[in-house]
Protein backbone atom coordinates (compact mmCIF):
# COMPACT_ATOMS: atom_id res chain seq x y z
CA UNK A 1 0.00 0.00 0.00
CA UNK A 2 2.90 2.59 0.89
CA UNK A 3 4.69 1.33 -2.33
CA UNK A 4 0.73 2.30 -4.28
CA UNK A 5 0.58 5.37 -2.47
CA UNK A 6 4.42 6.78 -3.76
CA UNK A 7 3.65 5.58 -7.12
CA UNK A 8 0.34 7.96 -6.89
CA UNK A 9 2.90 11.00 -5.84
CA UNK A 10 5.69 10.17 -8.10
CA UNK A 11 2.91 9.87 -10.73
CA UNK A 12 1.19 13.61 -9.75
CA UNK A 13 4.54 14.95 -10.09
CA UNK A 14 4.81 13.91 -14.25
CA UNK A 15 1.24 15.43 -14.28
CA UNK A 16 2.67 18.63 -12.96
CA UNK A 17 5.20 18.41 -15.80
CA UNK A 18 3.38 17.50 -18.45
CA UNK A 19 0.91 20.48 -17.64
CA UNK A 20 4.19 22.84 -17.49
CA UNK A 21 5.43 21.62 -21.36
CA UNK A 22 2.03 22.97 -22.74
CA UNK A 23 1.86 26.03 -20.43
CA UNK A 24 5.24 26.97 -22.44
CA UNK A 25 3.54 25.99 -25.36
CA UNK A 26 0.44 28.27 -24.90
CA UNK A 27 2.46 31.10 -23.91
CA UNK A 28 1.33 31.14 -20.32
CA UNK A 29 2.38 34.25 -18.62
CA UNK A 30 5.38 33.56 -16.33
CA UNK A 31 3.70 34.08 -13.19
CA UNK A 32 1.59 31.31 -13.55
CA UNK A 33 3.89 28.77 -14.40
CA UNK A 34 4.19 26.93 -10.68
CA UNK A 35 0.33 27.22 -10.51
CA UNK A 36 -0.13 25.60 -13.44
CA UNK A 37 2.37 22.90 -12.06
CA UNK A 38 0.50 22.68 -8.72
CA UNK A 39 -2.94 22.90 -10.42
CA UNK A 40 -1.83 20.11 -13.00
CA UNK A 41 -0.52 17.83 -10.69
CA UNK A 42 -3.59 17.93 -7.94
CA UNK A 43 -5.47 17.00 -11.10
CA UNK A 44 -3.91 14.21 -11.71
CA UNK A 45 -3.52 12.92 -8.09
CA UNK A 46 -7.96 13.03 -7.68
CA UNK A 47 -7.73 10.88 -10.91
CA UNK A 48 -5.59 8.15 -9.86
CA UNK A 49 -6.57 7.80 -6.28
CA UNK A 50 -10.20 7.64 -7.43
CA UNK A 51 -9.40 5.33 -9.66
CA UNK A 52 -7.23 3.41 -6.57
CA UNK A 53 -10.57 2.76 -5.50
CA UNK A 54 -11.95 1.29 -8.23
CA UNK A 55 -14.41 4.56 -9.62
CA UNK A 56 -13.98 3.90 -13.13
CA UNK A 57 -11.59 6.29 -15.40
CA UNK A 58 -14.32 8.43 -16.76
CA UNK A 59 -15.66 9.60 -13.41
CA UNK A 60 -12.00 9.99 -11.84
CA UNK A 61 -11.66 12.05 -15.01
CA UNK A 62 -14.33 14.39 -14.39
CA UNK A 63 -13.42 14.53 -10.75
CA UNK A 64 -10.14 15.64 -12.07
CA UNK A 65 -11.43 17.99 -14.26
CA UNK A 66 -13.63 19.41 -12.07
CA UNK A 67 -11.02 20.13 -9.43
CA UNK A 68 -8.83 21.73 -11.44
CA UNK A 69 -11.49 23.76 -12.90
CA UNK A 70 -12.60 24.89 -8.95
CA UNK A 71 -8.39 26.09 -8.86
CA UNK A 72 -8.21 27.82 -11.74
CA UNK A 73 -11.37 29.97 -10.91
CA UNK A 74 -9.37 30.80 -7.42
CA UNK A 75 -6.06 31.03 -9.42
CA UNK A 76 -7.45 33.82 -11.53
CA UNK A 77 -8.84 35.40 -8.57
CA UNK A 78 -5.36 35.43 -7.03
CA UNK A 79 -3.25 35.56 -10.31
CA UNK A 80 -5.34 38.12 -12.64
CA UNK A 81 -5.45 36.33 -15.47
CA UNK A 82 -8.54 34.22 -17.03
CA UNK A 83 -9.37 30.83 -15.59
CA UNK A 84 -8.56 28.87 -18.70
CA UNK A 85 -4.93 30.22 -18.62
CA UNK A 86 -4.82 27.61 -15.85
CA UNK A 87 -7.38 25.00 -17.00
CA UNK A 88 -6.43 24.04 -20.21
CA UNK A 89 -2.70 23.21 -19.77
CA UNK A 90 -3.75 21.42 -16.45
CA UNK A 91 -6.30 19.17 -18.35
CA UNK A 92 -4.70 18.54 -21.37
CA UNK A 93 -2.03 15.85 -19.43
CA UNK A 94 -5.58 13.52 -19.09
CA UNK A 95 -6.85 13.53 -22.49
CA UNK A 96 -6.62 9.66 -23.03
CA UNK A 97 -4.04 9.90 -25.57
CA UNK A 98 -3.42 5.88 -25.34
CA UNK A 99 -7.26 5.12 -25.76
CA UNK A 100 -7.46 6.80 -28.97
CA UNK A 101 -3.96 5.86 -30.21
CA UNK A 102 -5.61 2.03 -29.94
CA UNK A 103 -8.77 2.99 -31.35
CA UNK A 104 -6.63 4.17 -33.86
CA UNK A 105 -4.39 1.37 -34.59
CA UNK A 106 -7.61 -0.62 -34.40
CA UNK A 107 -9.50 1.18 -37.29
CA UNK A 108 -6.26 0.87 -39.47
CA UNK A 109 -5.99 -2.80 -38.62
CA UNK A 110 -9.86 -2.93 -39.82
CA UNK A 111 -9.73 -1.59 -43.15
CA UNK A 112 -6.61 -3.97 -43.61
CA UNK A 113 -8.33 -7.38 -42.29
CA UNK A 114 -11.16 -9.21 -44.89
CA UNK A 115 -14.57 -9.50 -42.98
CA UNK A 116 -14.35 -13.16 -43.19
CA UNK A 117 -11.64 -13.50 -41.08
CA UNK A 118 -11.52 -14.61 -37.49
CA UNK A 119 -10.46 -11.67 -35.49
CA UNK A 120 -12.41 -9.15 -37.38
CA UNK A 121 -15.57 -9.02 -34.81
CA UNK A 122 -13.12 -9.16 -31.90
CA UNK A 123 -11.13 -6.24 -33.25
CA UNK A 124 -14.42 -4.55 -34.27
CA UNK A 125 -15.11 -5.37 -30.49
CA UNK A 126 -11.80 -3.91 -29.21
CA UNK A 127 -12.04 -0.88 -31.59
CA UNK A 128 -15.25 0.07 -30.33
CA UNK A 129 -14.52 -0.13 -26.87
CA UNK A 130 -11.53 1.98 -27.04
CA UNK A 131 -13.54 4.69 -29.32
CA UNK A 132 -16.17 4.88 -26.31
CA UNK A 133 -13.61 5.46 -24.19
CA UNK A 134 -11.89 8.20 -25.75
CA UNK A 135 -15.21 10.16 -26.49
CA UNK A 136 -16.24 9.59 -22.73
CA UNK A 137 -13.08 10.82 -21.46
CA UNK A 138 -13.23 13.80 -23.21
CA UNK A 139 -16.86 14.75 -22.98
CA UNK A 140 -15.89 13.97 -19.32
CA UNK A 141 -12.82 16.31 -19.57
CA UNK A 142 -14.41 19.48 -20.98
CA UNK A 143 -17.53 19.44 -18.91
CA UNK A 144 -15.31 18.95 -15.77
CA UNK A 145 -13.47 22.37 -16.55
CA UNK A 146 -16.20 24.54 -18.36
CA UNK A 147 -18.83 23.77 -15.67
CA UNK A 148 -16.88 25.61 -12.65
CA UNK A 149 -16.35 28.47 -15.05
CA UNK A 150 -19.77 28.94 -16.29
CA UNK A 151 -20.70 29.14 -12.44
CA UNK A 152 -18.54 31.00 -11.17
CA UNK A 153 -19.01 33.56 -14.39
CA UNK A 154 -22.15 34.17 -12.84
CA UNK A 155 -20.72 35.21 -9.26
CA UNK A 156 -18.52 37.26 -11.36
CA UNK A 157 -21.09 39.13 -13.31
CA UNK A 158 -23.24 39.45 -9.31
CA UNK A 159 -19.71 41.14 -8.15
CA UNK A 160 -20.00 43.72 -10.79
CA UNK A 161 -23.44 44.96 -9.89
CA UNK A 162 -22.85 44.92 -6.73
CA UNK A 163 -19.65 45.75 -5.37
CA UNK A 164 -18.32 47.65 -8.47
CA UNK A 165 -15.12 49.30 -5.92
CA UNK A 166 -12.93 46.09 -6.19
CA UNK A 167 -12.67 44.60 -9.80
CA UNK A 168 -9.73 43.32 -9.70
CA UNK A 169 -10.80 41.17 -6.72
CA UNK A 170 -13.23 39.21 -9.22
CA UNK A 171 -10.86 38.64 -12.15
CA UNK B 1 -9.59 49.26 -31.60
CA UNK B 2 -12.61 47.09 -29.92
CA UNK B 3 -11.40 44.89 -33.67
CA UNK B 4 -8.63 44.96 -32.49
CA UNK B 5 -9.11 43.02 -29.41
CA UNK B 6 -11.49 40.77 -30.46
CA UNK B 7 -9.67 39.12 -33.07
CA UNK B 8 -6.71 38.94 -31.02
CA UNK B 9 -8.59 37.18 -28.46
CA UNK B 10 -10.29 34.96 -30.88
CA UNK B 11 -7.23 33.78 -32.74
CA UNK B 12 -5.14 33.55 -29.51
CA UNK B 13 -7.68 31.05 -27.72
CA UNK B 14 -10.21 32.67 -25.85
CA UNK B 15 -13.96 31.37 -25.65
CA UNK B 16 -16.60 33.45 -27.66
CA UNK B 17 -18.01 33.97 -24.45
CA UNK B 18 -14.98 35.15 -23.19
CA UNK B 19 -14.48 37.90 -26.32
CA UNK B 20 -18.17 39.20 -26.00
CA UNK B 21 -17.88 39.84 -22.17
CA UNK B 22 -14.24 41.40 -22.83
CA UNK B 23 -15.39 43.44 -25.79
CA UNK B 24 -18.51 44.88 -23.97
CA UNK B 25 -16.75 45.80 -21.23
CA UNK B 26 -14.28 47.73 -22.80
CA UNK B 27 -17.04 49.23 -24.79
CA UNK B 28 -19.06 50.09 -21.59
CA UNK B 29 -16.10 51.73 -19.87
CA UNK B 30 -15.79 54.39 -22.78
CA UNK B 31 -19.07 55.09 -23.20
CA UNK B 32 -20.62 52.84 -26.16
CA UNK B 33 -22.99 50.40 -27.28
CA UNK B 34 -21.62 47.90 -29.10
CA UNK B 35 -22.99 44.65 -30.60
CA UNK B 36 -21.02 41.90 -31.70
CA UNK B 37 -21.01 39.36 -34.61
CA UNK B 38 -18.13 36.43 -33.98
CA UNK B 39 -17.48 33.69 -36.13
CA UNK B 40 -14.38 31.86 -36.10
CA UNK B 41 -12.79 33.29 -39.22
CA UNK B 42 -13.99 37.42 -38.53
CA UNK B 43 -15.55 39.58 -36.39
CA UNK B 44 -18.56 41.94 -36.91
CA UNK B 45 -19.42 45.16 -34.95
CA UNK B 46 -21.75 48.02 -34.73
CA UNK B 47 -20.90 50.77 -32.34
CA UNK B 48 -23.61 52.97 -31.09
CA UNK B 49 -22.57 55.83 -28.91
CA UNK B 50 -24.53 56.33 -25.69
CA UNK B 51 -27.25 58.71 -26.77
CA UNK B 52 -28.16 56.62 -30.11
CA UNK B 53 -27.24 59.16 -32.90
CA UNK B 54 -24.34 57.99 -34.56
CA UNK B 55 -23.07 54.38 -35.33
CA UNK B 56 -20.69 52.46 -36.66
CA UNK B 57 -20.50 49.31 -38.41
CA UNK B 58 -17.26 47.00 -39.29
CA UNK B 59 -15.83 43.57 -40.35
CA UNK B 60 -12.27 42.39 -39.38
CA UNK B 61 -11.08 39.31 -40.36
CA UNK B 62 -9.53 36.90 -37.53
CA UNK B 63 -5.67 36.50 -38.04
CA UNK B 64 -4.62 32.47 -37.93
CA UNK B 65 -2.23 32.92 -34.91
CA UNK B 66 -1.10 30.31 -32.78
CA UNK B 67 -2.54 29.92 -28.97
CA UNK B 68 -1.42 32.98 -26.90
CA UNK B 69 -2.29 32.57 -23.57
CA UNK B 70 -0.31 35.65 -22.45
CA UNK B 71 -2.30 38.12 -24.86
CA UNK B 72 -5.56 36.41 -23.64
CA UNK B 73 -4.80 37.19 -19.74
CA UNK B 74 -2.89 40.64 -20.91
CA UNK B 75 -6.33 41.66 -22.49
CA UNK B 76 -8.27 40.15 -19.34
CA UNK B 77 -6.23 42.66 -17.03
CA UNK B 78 -6.31 45.62 -19.94
CA UNK B 79 -10.11 45.70 -19.97
CA UNK B 80 -10.14 46.16 -16.20
CA UNK B 81 -7.77 48.78 -16.40
CA UNK B 82 -10.12 50.43 -18.98
CA UNK B 83 -12.55 50.81 -16.40
CA UNK B 84 -10.67 51.35 -13.20
CA UNK B 85 -8.30 53.73 -14.57
CA UNK B 86 -10.18 55.23 -17.41
CA UNK B 87 -8.03 54.94 -20.03
CA UNK B 88 -8.40 56.81 -23.20
CA UNK B 89 -8.80 54.91 -26.45
CA UNK B 90 -4.72 55.93 -27.03
CA UNK B 91 -3.46 54.47 -24.19
CA UNK B 92 -5.24 50.93 -25.08
CA UNK B 93 -4.38 51.00 -28.28
CA UNK B 94 -0.87 51.91 -27.24
CA UNK B 95 -1.35 48.94 -24.44
CA UNK B 96 -2.54 46.44 -27.09
CA UNK B 97 0.84 46.90 -29.24
CA UNK B 98 3.06 46.45 -26.62
CA UNK B 99 0.69 43.04 -25.48
CA UNK B 100 1.32 41.99 -29.53
CA UNK B 101 5.07 42.22 -29.17
CA UNK B 102 5.35 40.54 -26.10
CA UNK B 103 8.25 37.51 -26.55
CA UNK B 104 7.27 33.98 -26.49
CA UNK B 105 9.24 31.68 -24.59
CA UNK B 106 12.88 31.15 -26.13
CA UNK B 107 12.64 28.45 -28.57
CA UNK B 108 15.38 26.21 -26.69
CA UNK B 109 13.08 26.09 -23.50
CA UNK B 110 9.66 25.81 -25.37
CA UNK B 111 10.93 22.51 -27.03
CA UNK B 112 12.99 20.92 -23.90
CA UNK B 113 9.91 21.61 -21.93
CA UNK B 114 7.49 20.47 -24.32
CA UNK B 115 9.43 17.08 -24.52
CA UNK B 116 9.84 17.10 -20.92
CA UNK B 117 5.65 16.57 -21.12
CA UNK B 118 6.09 14.23 -23.89
CA UNK B 119 8.50 12.24 -21.32
CA UNK B 120 5.74 12.85 -18.86
CA UNK B 121 3.27 11.32 -20.73
CA UNK B 122 4.83 8.47 -20.82
CA UNK B 123 5.88 7.93 -17.56
CA UNK B 124 2.02 8.04 -17.12
CA UNK B 125 1.15 5.58 -19.42
CA UNK B 126 3.75 3.03 -17.50
CA UNK B 127 6.64 3.80 -20.03
CA UNK B 128 10.41 3.03 -18.19
CA UNK B 129 13.79 4.85 -18.70
CA UNK B 130 14.64 4.30 -21.51
CA UNK B 131 11.37 4.88 -23.11
CA UNK B 132 11.15 7.54 -21.56
CA UNK B 133 14.59 8.98 -23.24
CA UNK B 134 13.08 7.98 -26.42
CA UNK B 135 9.99 9.85 -25.99
CA UNK B 136 11.81 12.89 -24.94
CA UNK B 137 13.51 12.46 -28.19
CA UNK B 138 10.81 12.06 -30.47
CA UNK B 139 9.22 14.85 -28.95
CA UNK B 140 11.62 17.55 -29.52
CA UNK B 141 12.13 16.76 -33.04
CA UNK B 142 8.46 16.46 -33.71
CA UNK B 143 7.94 20.04 -32.36
CA UNK B 144 10.95 21.40 -33.83
CA UNK B 145 9.53 20.01 -37.14
CA UNK B 146 5.93 21.38 -36.90
CA UNK B 147 7.71 24.95 -35.71
CA UNK B 148 9.52 24.87 -38.95
CA UNK B 149 6.70 23.29 -41.19
CA UNK B 150 4.55 26.79 -39.62
CA UNK B 151 7.50 29.22 -40.22
CA UNK B 152 7.38 28.22 -44.22
CA UNK B 153 3.66 28.75 -43.75
CA UNK B 154 2.62 25.31 -44.39
CA UNK B 155 -1.29 24.27 -43.90
CA UNK B 156 -1.60 23.95 -40.06
CA UNK B 157 -3.24 20.66 -40.54
CA UNK B 158 -0.27 19.90 -42.84
CA UNK B 159 2.49 20.99 -40.13
CA UNK B 160 0.77 18.57 -37.71
CA UNK B 161 1.28 15.78 -39.94
CA UNK B 162 4.66 15.94 -40.97
CA UNK B 163 5.35 16.57 -37.16
CA UNK B 164 3.38 13.20 -35.97
CA UNK B 165 4.77 11.57 -38.78
CA UNK B 166 8.63 12.55 -37.46
CA UNK B 167 7.85 11.95 -34.01
CA UNK B 168 6.31 8.55 -35.02
CA UNK B 169 9.04 7.69 -37.08
CA UNK B 170 11.99 8.51 -34.31
CA UNK B 171 9.66 6.31 -31.80
CA UNK B 172 9.09 3.80 -34.41
CA UNK B 173 12.53 3.08 -34.62
CA UNK B 174 12.96 2.00 -30.63
CA UNK B 175 10.00 -0.03 -31.30
CA UNK B 176 11.60 -1.92 -34.57
CA UNK B 177 15.09 -2.24 -32.68
CA UNK B 178 13.71 -3.50 -29.67
CA UNK B 179 15.06 -0.62 -26.96
CA UNK B 180 13.09 -0.90 -23.65
CA UNK B 181 10.60 -3.48 -22.00
CA UNK B 182 7.54 -1.85 -23.54
CA UNK B 183 8.27 0.67 -26.83
CA UNK B 184 4.88 1.09 -27.67
CA UNK B 185 4.06 3.15 -25.24
CA UNK B 186 6.83 5.54 -26.53
CA UNK B 187 5.06 5.57 -29.96
CA UNK B 188 2.25 5.72 -28.54
CA UNK B 189 3.05 9.08 -26.10
CA UNK B 190 5.55 10.36 -29.08
CA UNK B 191 2.21 12.08 -30.82
CA UNK B 192 0.17 13.36 -28.04
CA UNK B 193 2.32 16.74 -27.69
CA UNK B 194 0.22 18.05 -30.73
CA UNK B 195 -3.07 16.77 -29.04
CA UNK B 196 -5.85 19.58 -30.36
CA UNK B 197 -6.49 20.38 -26.57
CA UNK B 198 -7.21 24.09 -27.11
CA UNK B 199 -10.08 23.92 -29.73
CA UNK B 200 -11.48 20.65 -27.83
CA UNK B 201 -12.21 22.22 -24.73
CA UNK B 202 -13.01 25.99 -25.99
CA UNK B 203 -15.59 23.59 -28.21
CA UNK B 204 -17.31 22.74 -25.47
CA UNK B 205 -17.27 26.02 -23.21
CA UNK B 206 -19.07 27.41 -26.24
CA UNK B 207 -21.36 25.08 -26.74
CA UNK B 208 -22.35 25.12 -23.32
CA UNK B 209 -22.75 28.39 -23.63
CA UNK B 210 -24.96 28.18 -26.26
CA UNK B 211 -22.87 29.55 -28.61
CA UNK B 212 -23.33 26.72 -30.97
CA UNK B 213 -22.10 27.39 -34.52
CA UNK B 214 -18.65 28.56 -32.93
CA UNK B 215 -18.39 25.29 -30.63
CA UNK B 216 -18.86 23.08 -33.85
CA UNK B 217 -16.61 24.92 -35.87
CA UNK B 218 -14.38 24.30 -33.25
CA UNK B 219 -15.05 20.66 -32.34
CA UNK B 220 -14.68 19.83 -36.55
CA UNK B 221 -11.56 21.84 -36.59
CA UNK B 222 -9.85 19.86 -33.39
CA UNK B 223 -11.10 16.35 -35.01
CA UNK B 224 -9.23 17.24 -38.21
CA UNK B 225 -6.30 18.25 -36.10
CA UNK B 226 -6.75 14.32 -34.40
CA UNK B 227 -6.86 13.02 -37.75
CA UNK B 228 -4.00 14.93 -38.97
CA UNK B 229 -2.03 12.99 -35.93
CA UNK B 230 -3.31 9.96 -37.26
CA UNK B 231 -2.59 10.01 -40.44
CA UNK B 232 1.11 10.78 -39.47
CA UNK B 233 1.22 7.78 -37.35
CA UNK B 234 -0.10 6.00 -39.70
CA UNK B 235 2.07 6.52 -42.78
CA UNK B 236 5.72 5.99 -40.10
CA UNK B 237 3.74 2.79 -38.65
CA UNK B 238 3.44 1.61 -42.53
CA UNK B 239 6.77 2.34 -43.36
CA UNK B 240 7.98 0.20 -40.29
CA UNK B 241 5.38 -2.20 -41.52
CA UNK B 242 4.05 -2.04 -37.32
Amino acid sequence: MAIEILTILEKGIWFGFAALGFAVLFNVPQRALLVVWLIGAAGGLTKLLLMQFNAGIVVATFAGASLIGILSVYAAHNKHAPPLVFSIPSVVPMIPGVFAYRMMLGLIKLSGTALTSDSYFQTIAETTGNGLKTIFILLALAAGVAIPMLISRKETIKNIRHKSDSFLDTQ
Amino acid sequence: MLLDVGTLLMSSGASTGRVRTTVNRIAEALGYDVELLITSRSLMLTVTEENGTDYTSSVRRTPPHGVNFKLVSGISRLSWRVIEDKLTIEQINQDINRLTSLPHYPRLVVLSLVALAGASFCRLFGGEGLELAVTFIATFFGLFIRQEAIKKQFNPYLAIVFASFAASMIAGLSVKLGIGDSPEHALGTSVLFLIPGVPLINSLTDLIDGNTLNGIVRGVNGFIMAFAIALGLMFAMKIYGL
